[in-house]
């Protein structure tokens, strides 16, 4: 019996395993063909580890592709929608969730069509809309969409956060004489911090990988996210492969660097929005 | 206590910023979204009502029942490959006598940071039908089952589905791994007190309880699939022919290639439909549920 328990359990490793291998294999072909030149990725030396390292594809793609200006507007707009989503989303969340107010289910509800409008929906009048106030062609054609459509679950996230702290807090501030300002800003926000790094991070994992709008509502090619500015940079370059793989691991090495500083925030994150019940 | 609570005017102040900013950036559009598909509109003037003039051509638009069914395609891939394999590593990883948890979470999660672009790069070179990882395999193996996977209009859809469940099945898997610890383990330890064997009690205990992060995550399929954009314009461009065209592609290219903004805002009017049907059926087939609890959010 014992014996039969520990081959299952070698078994289910050898499955985990193997997904783990279809995940990461990938990346590791990538990290190879960075480092070779065409005639090994293409006939020689396709599957095996780079014999000669070419760190020049690494030089080469600094210097022909703007990978350094992509990652910065992409930091950007992520940063900025993020503080746009923050600021809104945190006194509105504590209302719902804690003040009185007849419309309030009335509220969540509007917020919450968020939730199921995917931006793709509203792309043509949306274009249209912010053509009309000017702002083609700049970051906030990317950033006041990304709030808009990135603030129904962070609320949910949130309220749930704010709802959870006890009654007591709000008497004792409001006996000392705290005003519901003073009361939010300094005692109930700090208390809910948990609650933004996860929802935070749920929602920059989203903004970092939208495609649609810097293809839509950006031409320049100095304003364009990682996303775009990548797919413009692959239809120019697609001979020289090298240089090409070298330019997708800078692009990913960040990410992949702080999803593994935060994986354990992250994956919190999701639980939050697993748990999430309304 | 309670009047502080209810200052009007404090209420406003928290609550008209994110209310007016969400009605005007994201509501309004939707709005006009639904309202413009019954116009013929070019996206400068305000256009002319042309009643159901651009539905009844959609109904007709070859072009549409492809990417409607494409849809289809790709949310089932999805739901099977992110949902029913998510669920069987989860249950498989939860055996506690499993090391390097850690690891294989972490890995398995690693292609959902990676942009989509370089996702579809990576993907369209180990396709690529010359020099690509997959072709050579079978070169190796001495097989002559060569392909060229993206052009050819059988097999493209189901590649290009194939390319987002690889990067964001870790996502639904953590979700679902994550919520099935953290269910209490009472449950399951009574159960094998009384003898019940590890998957006798991930059936009739584990799978029930998870019952609604199931429909979270098959919400997040369904429509993620509905709506998938990026890989086709970044693997395919739509082809070969139209065989891989989407909702969200058919949109995006009436609107801002073909100049047809109205008939553009009527197939997105078709997609909101298909995604709210979807999650319709699925609330009723899981049961009770208000609407509010389904997250139609998604990744494109």
């Amino acid at each position: 019996m014992e014996r039969r328990k520990h081959k299952t359990a070698y078994v289910q490793t050898i499955i985990l395993v193997v997904f783990a291998c279809i995940s990461l294999y990938p990346l590791l072909y990538l990290i190879g063909y960075s480092l070779k030149t065409n005639d090994e990725i293409f006939y020689s030396n396709p599957f095996g580890l780079p014999l000669s390292p070419q760190w020049i594809n690494y030089v080469k793609a600094i210097t022909t592709f703007d990978v350094l200006t992509y990652f910065k507007n992409s930091v950007l707009t992520t940063v900025v929608s993020l503080a746009g989503i923050f600021t809104l989303i945190l006194p509105f969340s504590y209302a719902v969730a804690r003040m009185q107010w007849k419309l309030k289910g009335l509220a969540t509800m509007f917020i919450s069509i968020g939730l199921f409008i995917p931006l793709q929906v509203s792309l043509i009048p949306l274009s249209v809309l912010i053509k009309n106030m000017g702002m083609a062609n700049t970051y906030g054609a990317l950033i006041l969409p990304y709030i808009a459509f990135n603030i129904a679950f962070p609320f949910m996230i949130l309220s749930v956060a704010f709802r959870a702290l006890p009654r007591e807090l709000e008497e004792a501030a409001f006996i000392d004489g705290a005003s519901v300002y003073r009361t939010f800003f300094s005692i109930m926000l700090p208390l809910v911090k948990p609650a933004i790094a996860s929802a935070m991070l749920f929602a920059a994992l989203g903004i970092w990988n939208e495609y649609i709008l810097p293809t839509v509502m950006i031409s320049s090619d100095s304003l364009k996210t990682l996303p775009a500015g990548l797919a413009t940079f692959v239809g120019q370059h697609s001979t020289n492969w090298g240089a090409m793989g070298a330019t997708m691991m800078m692009a990913s090495i960040p990410t992949i660097i702080l999803y593994l500083c935060f994986s354990e925030k992250i994956e919190n994150s999701l639980t939050v929005g697993g748990a999430v019940k309304g | 206590m309670n009047k502080m609570l209810a200052d009007k005017k404090a209420i406003f102040i928290f609550t008209m910023p994110c209310l007016v900013f969400f009605g005007v950036i994201a509501f309004y559009p939707v709005l006009q979204t639904m309202v413009k598909s019954f116009y013929d509109w070019d996206g400068l003037t305000t256009g002319t009502f042309t009643g159901l003039d651009n539905y009844v051509r959609l109904f007709q638009d070859r072009v549409f029942w492809r990417s409607f069914r494409n849809g289809m395609i790709v949310a089932a891939v999805l739901v099977v490959l992110e949902v029913i394999v998510g669920l069987f590593l989860t249950l498989v990883l939860m055996n506690p006598k499993i090391k390097c948890r850690k690891f294989i979470r972490s890995s398995l999660f690693i292609p959902v940071v990676l942009s989509v672009t370089v996702v579809c790069q990576l993907w369209s070179s180990i396709l690529n039908p010359e020099i690509g990882l997959i072709n050579r395999v079978f070169e190796m193996l001495g097989s002559s089952y060569r392909q060229d996977w993206l052009s050819n209009k059988n097999i493209a859809i189901y590649i290009i589905a194939f390319v987002n469940a690889w990067q964001y099945m870790g996502y639904q898997f953590v979700i679902i791994y994550s919520s099935a610890n953290s269910i209490p383990t009472d449950y399951l330890e009574a159960a094998s007190i009384d003898g019940a064997s590890r998957w006798q009690s991930n059936f009739h205990i584990l799978i029930p309880m998870l019952k609604d992060t199931m429909r979270t995550s098959l919400i997040f399929a369904i429509t993620g699939g509905f709506n998938i954009y990026a890989q086709m314009q970044l693997l395919t461009q739509g082809g070969p022919g139209t065989a891989t065209y989407s909702l969200t592609y058919m949109t995006f290219r009436s609107a801002f290639k073909l100049r047809k903004y109205g008939y553009g805002c009527t197939s997105a009017v078709l997609l909101i439909l298909q995604c709210l049907l979807a999650i319709g059926v699925i609330n009723i087939v899981l049961g009770e549920r208000k609407e509010r609890d389904a997250y139609g959010k998604k990744k494109a």
